[in-house]
C-alpha cells in the first residue's frame, strides 16, 4: 500500500511527471476516491420516509448487514465466484500456455480473437446467450434435431447459465495475466531442463508451473473479486432463487429505497476485499 | 524508462484544453431549441404520436425508454437532469411528490383536461391533479391457451405446483404485496408486522415455482415458450398476443385493482410551455385514442371513446362494463411507513 501511494505521488520524479500524472489522479479521486468516501459517510444514515435520507448517524445499518438471512446470499455469492474462479482457470491455463508457446504466427490473431468478445456490451453477449439456450434456442435446437432430447431443456435461468455467463465474461481476465506470466518464463531454462533429461511433463511440473504461479494467483484474483460483485449476469441469466451480493446491493438501491443500508452492503463488502487482498499481501512477501 | 514528452504534444494539448469549455458551451446552446424531453415506458406510446406532434408545432420530442418504474424512480432520484415530461404510477406519485421531484401541472393551463373521465378527475392518490392520467389497466394472469389446458382462474394458480418453473410475476413491489394481501385477505391499509410476515411467506413458498420476477423480458418469454403463466398488465398481454395469438389474459376471480399512470412534469423543466402543449395534445380525443389502440391499455379520455378501436371497447377485460368499473378499485395510497413496509417485505422475498 505504502508503496502504492508514494508511487502515486510520483515520488521523487520531476515535475513533468506530475503533471502527466495529474489527469488520472484526478480521474480516481473525483471518480473513486470521493464517491466511495461518500458511499462510507452514506451508510452510517439513516433511511427516512420514501428513501430520504436522514443525516442521524448511527451503526444500525451495519447491525442489519449481518441478519442471518442475508448468510444464504454470502455462501452462494462465494460459491459461485469459487466455481467461475476454478473453471477459468482450467479454461484459461491451457489456453495461455497454447497461446506462448504453441500458436506461433498465429498468436497475435488468437489473443485479439480472446479480446474481441470484450469490446461488446456484456448486455448484448448474455442476451445472445438468451439466444443461444433458450427453450427453442440453438442449443435446444441441435440437441433435438441430432435425437439427444426428445424434450427441450429449460437452460435458462439455472445455476448453469449464471456459471455459463460468468466465466464467458471473465475468462479474459484469467488468460491474460497467465499469459503475461507464461511469456516471461525464460525459454533456456526451460531448454536446461531438458537438457539435465527432464521429460516433458516434469519440465512443466517442475520448472514451467512454478514460475507462472504468479499469473496464476492474478489470474484468480482478477476473476474472483469482479465475480463477488456481479449482479448482471444473475439479472439476465439467473433465475430468481440464486441472488448473489451483488443483487441483494442493487435491490437496496433500485428496489427498496434503501440507500445507507445498500451503502452499508458495499463498505462491508469492499472492507472485505482491500482486507483479503492486503493480507495477501502480507502472506506474498513473507 | 518513461517516454520524455516531446514539447510539441504538450503545446498541443495545452492549446485544446481550454478549447473544452467553448465546446462545452456549444452542447448547451443546442439544447435550448424547442424541444420536450420525455421519458416514458417502452412500448407505451402509438408510433405516430409524437412525429405528428413535432409536424405540428415544431417542438421536437427527445424521447427515452425505461422498463422498470423503480430503476426510473432510482435514476430521477440520483439527480437524472433534463427530463422534462415523465409517466408515473399512481402508487409513486406521493413518493415523487414527497421528494420534490415533480412540478405540478399549473391548474386552468390544459385546455383539453375536461377530455378525462370523471373517475379519473381529482383522484385518490392525487387529489390535487399536479398530474395528468395518461392510460390506465389491470394486473391479471396471461396464459399460453395449448400449454396450459385448464385456463387459470384464481392468483391461486400462480401457486400450484403443477406448473413449477412455467411462471413468471411481475417484479414490482406493488402488484405482487397486493396480490398476496387479497389472497390472505389482508387489507392494504395495514401496518402490521405479522401481516407483513404472513404476505413474505405467502411469495416465499411461491418461489420454487417462479422462473423469473420480470416486468418487461417475461412478455419474450411468453412467446418463447419459456414460461406458460404470467403475472401481467393487462394492455402488455394483448400487445404480445399479436405476435403469438395462443396467449390470453384473464382477471382472476378473486378480483384484481387498476392502476393509473400519469403525466408528470419535472421539476426544474427548462421546457414548460412546450411539454404543457406535449400534455394537451396527448389529451386530444384523437390522439389519446390512437395510443390506446396501439398500445392496447384503456384510455381515461371519456371524449376519445368513439375513436376506440370497438374489438377493445367491447373487451371487458381492457373496458370494464359499467358494473364491474364501479368493482374495480384504486390502490390503497400508502403513506410512508406502509410505503417502507411493502418495500422490505418485497426485498427480503426477492432475497429468500
Amino acid at each position: 500500500m505504502g508503496k502504492a501511494l508514494s508511487w502515486l505521488l510520483g515520488g521523487r520524479k520531476p515535475l513533468a511527471s506530475h503533471l502527466l500524472l495529474a489527469p488520472a489522479s484526478l480521474w480516481l479521486i473525483f471518480l473513486l476516491v470521493i464517491p466511495a468516501g461518500g458511499l462510507i459517510v452514506l451508510s452510517f444514515a439513516k433511511n427516512g420516509p420514501y428513501g430520504a435520507i436522514v443525516w442521524e448517524f448511527g451503526l444500525h445499518n451495519y447491525a442489519r448487514a449481518f441478519d442471518p438471512k442475508y448468510l444464504p446470499v454470502l455462501f452462494r455469492t462465494f460459491a459461485f465466484a469459487a466455481a467461475t474462479t476454478v473453471v477459468c482457470l482450467v479454461l484459461g491455463y491451457p489456453l495461455a500456455y497454447y497461446l506462448t508457446f504453441r500458436a506461433g504466427r498465429w498468436r497475435n490473431a488468437l489473443l485479439v480473437g480472446l479480446m474481441v468478445p470484450f469490446w461488446s456490451s456484456c448486455l448484448v453477449a448474455y442476451y445472445s446467450w438468451m439466444i443461444v439456450l433458450g427453450k427453442e434456442g440453438l442449443l435446444n435446437t441441435a440437441l433435438i434435431r441430432f435425437g439427444f432430447l426428445s424434450e427441450p431443456i429449460g437452460f435458462l435461468y439455472t445455476p448453469f447459465a449464471i456459471l455459463l455467463g460468468l466465466v464467458y465474461f471473465y475468462l479474459p481476465f484469467t488468460v491474460l495475466p497467465l499469459y503475461a506470466s507464461l511469456d516471461k518464463v525464460p525459454r533456456s531454462v526451460i531448454e536446461a531442463a531438458y537438457d539435465l533429461g527432464a521429460g516433458r511433463w516434469t519440465a512443466f511440473w517442475k520448472v514451467t508451473l512454478p514460475l507462472s504461479l504468479p499469473g496464476v494467483v492474478a489470474g484468480c484474483i482478477l476473476t474472483f473479486i469482479p465475480c463477488l460483485g456481479d449482479f448482471l449476469t444473475v439479472e439476465i441469466l439467473g433465475g430468481p432463487r440464486y441472488y448473489l451480493l451483488g443483487n441483494l446491493i442493487s435491490n437496496q438501491f433500485m428496489m427498496a429505497q434503501d440507500w445507507p443500508f445498500g451503502s452499508a452492503l458495499t463498505s462491508l463488502l469492499l472492507a472485505g476485499l482491500v482486507g483479503g487482498l492486503w493480507l495477501y499481501q502480507r502472506w506474498e512477501k513473507a | 524508462m518513461a517516454e520524455p514528452v516531446s514539447r510539441r504534444s504538450f503545446l498541443k494539448a495545452a492549446i485544446l484544453a481550454p478549447l473544452m469549455p467553448a465546446l462545452l458551451a456549444a452542447c448547451r446552446r443546442a439544447d435550448d431549441k424547442r424541444v420536450v424531453n420525455f421519458f416514458n415506458w417502452s412500448n407505451y406510446i402509438g408510433k405516430d404520436t409524437l412525429p405528428e406532434f413535432t409536424k405540428r408545432t415544431g417542438v421536437d420530442v427527445r424521447y427515452d425508454l425505461f422498463a422498470d418504474e423503480d430503476e426510473m424512480f432510482t435514476k430521477l432520484r440520483a439527480g437524472a437532469r433534463g427530463y422534462d415530461l415523465i409517466v408515473v404510477g399512481d402508487y409513486l406519485i406521493p413518493r415523487f411528490k414527497s421528494m420534490n421531484l415533480i412540478e405540478p401541472v399549473p391548474a386552468g393551463t390544459l385546455k383539453n383536461l375536461d377530455n378525462l373521465g370523471p373517475r379519473f378527475r381529482r383522484p385518490v392518490y392525487d387529489p390535487d391533479e399536479t398530474t395528468v392520467p395518461y392510460l390506465w389497466g389491470t394486473t391479471g394472469i396471461a396464459y399460453n391457451k395449448k400449454k396450459i389446458k385448464k385456463a387459470p382462474t384464481s392468483w391461486w394458480d400462480l401457486w400450484d405446483p403443477q406448473y413449477k418453473d412455467r411462471v413468471s410475476m411481475l417484479d414490482n413491489v406493488r402488484d405482487c404485496i397486493s396480490v398476496a394481501m387479497q389472497l390472505l385477505k389482508i387489507p392494504q391499509t395495514t401496518r402490521d408486522p405479522e401481516d407483513f410476515k404472513k404476505i413474505r411467506e405467502l411469495l416465499v413458498k411461491q418461489k420454487p415455482l417462479v422462473k423469473q420476477y420480470s416486468s418487461a423480458s417475461y412478455l419474450n418469454s411468453l412467446v418463447a415458450g419459456e414460461i406458460d403463466l404470467a403475472m401481467t398488465w393487462s394492455g402488455d398481454l394483448f400487445q404480445t398476443a399479436r405476435e403469438n395469438p395462443d396467449l390470453d389474459y384473464v382477471i382472476p376471480k378473486e378480483g384484481t385493482y387498476m392502476w393509473v399512470d400519469c403525466l408528470a412534469i419535472m421539476r426544474g423543466s427548462r421546457h414548460r410551455a412546450d411539454t404543457l402543449r406535449l400534455i394537451d395534445y396527448l389529451l386530444e380525443p384523437s390522439v389519446a385514442a390512437g395510443i390506446a389502440n396501439s398500445v392496447r391499455y384503456a384510455t381515461p379520455n371519456q371524449a376519445a371513446q368513439p375513436e376506440v378501436d370497438k374489438v377493445l371497447l367491447k373487451d371487458p377485460r381492457v373496458y370494464p362494463t359499467p358494473a364491474l368499473m364501479k368493482q374495480l378499485q384504486l390502490h390503497h395510497v400508502l403513506d410512508s411507513e406502509q410505503s417502507e413496509l411493502w418495500s422490505q417485505t418485497w426485498a427480503d422475498v426477492k432475497v429468500a
